[in-house]
């Protein structure tokens, strides 16, 4: 018997030091459960397309509004994809009317004309430290190459590379910077850049015919300007990132360009745009002869192809207002690429975007393309504005409300069942420390939120896991009163017992589980929060009540006094 | 000794075939209002159901009156209004254009003397309302089957259509306690149903579980309702005690939260959840219980046992004892032994075994 209590103790131990040690180290994290909408105030939406969509343009379209979100900067905003429908929860949002409007719109993807790039270093740089930027005689970027599909070479004996780094676009989001020239300080910032030619394709066939053109060679440094005045002030203000809301198609803007990481990588100076998605019909990413490059199939006619060809005719040969000869393809406010036009006159479907890309990145192109091709409208189908304080009242009344109620429970259960009944509030502060935790960690890690749905949840599960221990004490009251003795009452009873708690507890977990999978928003939360106290509970009962119960029993004083166990035998009736 | 007293130590021993006839009756009066009620004055749906806008903000001493017309002012004199907490103005229309809700929202926030941030605003189309209301029934369909399957599993076909039964008398009459008294329907109400259905599921396994324990040693020998009763008897104190317990917290936010500090979703949920804590209780011992009994009636080991109790009682007779009738016509049809409860559960107590318990 004495090893049995020992290893009963044991277990009592480690959860006792597991539950302290969470809540410790939660504090020490300082974790903090995440609060949701209605508790904290905020703005929630749920989105529909209006009509058909397909599984690419919904993701694609989550991405979107993640970004916007993201540019609020807003902490711990939700947003998930549940079939089709997008759900989005922007708690603590300062401007509730614009986080609606914002999340809502209809990306367009445009191309615009490219004026300057500037390698965010370089921005910050002027931030920082203006002095010890000259401009500097540069090595010159190199594009990604739009070519017509007839030739297969994009690449010819003479190119011109920048020595250093990768050989490939601004735009593969690799962040090296390659050098840049400032235009002489007054000139506007939209300073002259050549790239490097490759080769041009002849105009108007499609077969394939192979011939290299002459190359045109540009210098490769650019005589250093004077440094007369150089304002870096002035520079910053022209190199500001335009807001969305005036990120329209007939001004100019600047907009950025980022890594996967979502950091700013470089800043395009963009004219306005000359032409949109629409004129897309779809794209395509491929493997063709060792290199990823993306296929554009565009309509056909004014509505199309010669849209295009109108922007490609002003980057090529590069013009004002395309003195890069880039055409930049933006989508929500960021450049997504910005390809050099290699030709003047494109077939609709023989256009390819080449660059050095991964598989993934040239995937990504295609992605955006397509869906620019057919944007995808939605329509809230749901919003909520929640005042936040509404929200805080309603946290702090569910908050009081539980306390009293658990206080209540509690005082009728060292009543009732006076030790024992100690035992089950430590076994529910047990789960309770391991719920907070548990929550906390959940909340950092993984934006879990806490809603009031979710509390009810919680204090619901507060009567399970007194249950939990109801059942076990009348199962040990009736072994006392049958003639056992407290201490094997106490083993035997919890054989018992438990089976009935798991029984019960699994047909809880098994409602949790189904209302999770089945149903979206408050009810999901609520589940979720239902489910986890209903697992702790089984810990608890485990790990904490039998052996705190057997080593009540255990302490001879007790095993003797079972009212003080809240045990009353027949022979007592008074 | 009191019944509180009895129940303390444990020596309860109530004749629940007998109260089962009451329930029964109590049961089918509670299930014809609820569905009466059902029928005729429905449920009455927030918008999350039928669509429309919400709008909430606190508006001290502002009278439902004077919302109204202000309401009707703006051409939505038929809108919903309550005051709702303490001193919240809530405000229910219909569908509209997201000018006509701000200019709604304005007008409220001065009415109430709050800024615009203050509001709250709910807006939901009609067909998401009909898509929530679908998966919620979806969900508990599901929740039914899965149920079923497992109580089927772990003890037996006969507990599972028990608890079935059980479980959709405690929707229809949580439902009709709606209808009655016009409590407003919303998610924060379906997620309360299916936590009561929960927990009805939990205390009718508890019961359950008691009597498959019975049952598995006493089946030949008691007939079934016997060996229920004497279950019920057992597990009664416990079950008392966790409704209790869970009643609690329950009332507590009712009475303190949604009440004295006035946040209203905690009110949604309480009243669902106090109604449906008492139903399911009761349900776990008068109607999951005595379905069981009747679909063991015709069994075997039931019939045997019947039989036995029949012969047992003819000896008694013959042999002449005093205080028993000899109105022995316990036919099998009949659920009850045909004898004045001497013994409640119609046979002298077994003597306790000091045995294993299985």
């Amino acid at each position: 018997m004495k090893g049995k209590r020992s290893q009963g103790l044991g277990a009592l131990l480690f959860i006792v030091f597991s539950a302290l040690g969470l809540v410790g180290g939660t504090y020490a994290a300082d974790y903090r459960p995440l609060l949701g909408l209605d508790l904290q105030g905020g703005v929630s939406v749920v989105l529909q397309p209006v009509g058909e969509a397909s599984d690419e343009s919904l993701d694609q379209a989550l991405s979107i509004i993640r970004q916007r979100v993201d540019a609020l900067g807003v902490a711990e905003p939700e947003i998930t994809r549940q079939g089709n429908t997008i759900l989005v929860q922007i708690p603590g949002v300062q401007d509730p009317d614009r986080a609606l409007e914002l999340v809502g719109q209809t990306a367009e993807l445009r191309f615009r004309p490219v004026q300057s790039v500037i390698p965010e270093e370089q921005v910050q740089a002027m931030l920082t430290d203006p002095d010890s930027l000259f401009p500097t005689v540069t090595t010159l970027p190199t594009g990604t190459t739009v070519t017509d599909g007839a030739t297969s070479t994009t690449s010819a004996p003479g190119t011109t590379a920048p020595p250093t780094g990768p050989a490939d676009s601004v735009n593969d989001g690799s962040g090296d910077a390659d050098e840049l020239g400032f235009g002489a300080p007054g000139q506007e910032l939209a300073a002259a850049q050549v790239a490097p030619v490759t080769t041009e394709a002849p105009p108007t066939t499609a077969a394939g015919s192979d011939t290299v053109p002459p190359e045109v060679v540009p210098p490769d440094t650019i005589p250093a300007p004077e440094i007369a005045d150089f304002d870096p002030a002035s520079m910053l203000a022209q190199l500001e990132l335009t807001p969305d809301d005036q990120d329209n198609a007939e001004a100019e803007v600047v907009l950025g360009q980022y890594d996967e990481e979502g950091n700013l990588v470089a800043r395009f100076v963009l004219g306005p745009s000359l032409l949109t998605g629409e004129t897309l019909e779809s794209a395509r990413a491929g493997l063709e002869v060792a290199e990823w490059l993306v296929r554009p199939v565009f309509r056909s006619g004014p509505e199309g192809i010669d849209q295009f060809n109108a922007a490609a005719a002003t980057c090529n040969p590069p013009s004002p207002t395309c003195p890069t000869g880039q055409l930049a393809i933006t989508l929500d406010g960021r450049v997504i690429s910005a390809p050099v036009i290699q030709a003047s006159l494109f077939t609709r479907d023989q256009v390819q975007i080449t660059g050095g890309f991964s598989e993934r990145e040239a995937r990504d192109l295609a992605l955006v393309l397509n869906y620019g091709a057919l944007p995808l409208e939605l329509e809230p189908q749901q919003s909520q504005i929640v005042s936040a304080t509404l929200g805080s009242d309603a946290l702090s009344a569910g908050l009081i409300a539980g306390a009293v109620g658990v206080a209540l429970a509690a005082l009728y259960m060292l009543a009732y069942y006076r030790l024992l009944g100690l035992v089950g509030i430590l076994s529910l502060v047990i789960s309770g420390s391991l719920l907070w935790g548990l929550i906390s960690w959940l909340g950092e890690t993984q934006g879990l939120a806490l809603t009031l749905a979710g509390i009810t949840g919680i204090i619901v599960s507060i009567g399970v896991s007194l249950d939990s221990n109801i059942v076990y004490y009348e199962n040990v009251k009736e072994d006392v009163r049958n003639g056992r003795t407290v201490r094997s009452a106490v083993d035997r009873a919890f054989t018992s017992a438990f089976s009935t708690i798991v029984k019960a507890d699994v047909a809880s977990l098994i409602g949790a589980t189904l209302l999770y999978l089945l149903t979206i928003g408050s009810v999901r939360g609520f589940a979720l929060y239902l489910g986890i106290a209903t697992v702790l509970d089984l810990v608890a009962s485990w790990f904490f009540m039998r052996p705190a119960a057997r080593l009540l029993a255990s302490s001879p004083r007790l095993a003797n006094n079972p009212r003080a166990l809240g045990i009353t035998l027949p022979a007592e009736a008074s | 000794m009191s019944v509180l007293g009895r129940l303390y130590r444990g020596e309860n021993d109530f004749d629940f075939q007998r109260a089962w006839r009451y329930g029964a009756a109590i049961s089918v009066l509670l299930l014809a209002t609820s569905i009466g009620a059902l029928l005729t004055s429905g449920l009455d749906l927030g918008i999350d159901f039928k669509g429309g806008v919400a709008w909430e903000v606190p508006a001290p001493g502002v009278s439902v009156g004077e919302a109204r017309t202000t309401m009707a002012g703006l051409g939505e004199g038929n809108a919903k209004i309550q005051i709702v907490g303490e001193n919240i103005l809530r405000v229910q229309a219909g569908p509209q254009t997201p000018e006509e809700v701000d200019s709604i929202r304005e007008t409220l926030a001065a009415l109430g003397g709050a800024e615009h941030g203050d509001v709250s605003v709910s807006v939901v189309g009609p067909s998401w309302g009909e898509e929530i209301t679908e998966a919620a029934a979806r969900a508990l369909v599901w929740f039914l089957l899965a149920i079923a399957a497992y109580i089927t599993v772990r003890l037996e076909w006969r507990m599972a259509v028990g608890a079935l039964v059980a479980l959709v008398h405690d929707i229809i009459i949580t439902v009709g306690v709606y209808a009655i008294f016009s409590f407003e329907v919303t998610p924060n109400t379906v997620i309360a149903f299916l936590t009561i259905l929960g927990y009805s599921l939990y205390d009718t396994i508890v019961v359950y579980d008691k009597v498959h324990e019975n049952a598995a040693r006493d089946r030949g020998r008691e007939p079934y309702g016997a060996i229920m009763s004497r279950s019920i008897n057992q597990v009664l104190m416990r079950s008392l005690n966790t409704t209790f317990t869970s009643l609690l917290p329950v009332v507590s936010m009712l009475v303190v939260g949604a009440g004295i500090l006035g946040a209203v979703t905690l009110g949604d949920f309480s009243i669902a959840l106090l109604v449906g804590l008492l139903v399911g209780a009761y349900s776990s011992l008068f109607v999951a219980a005595p379905v069981v009994t009747l679909l063991h009636r015709r069994d075997a080991a039931n019939l045997e046992a019947r039989a036995r109790l029949e012969r047992q009682d003819r000896a008694s007779v013959r042999a002449g004892a005093d205080s028993l009738d000899a109105g022995g016509d316990s036919t099998p049809a009949s659920d009850e032994p045909a004898r004045p409860a001497l013994f409640s559960t119609g046979h002298p107590p077994r003597p306790r075994k000091q045995g294993k318990r299985r």
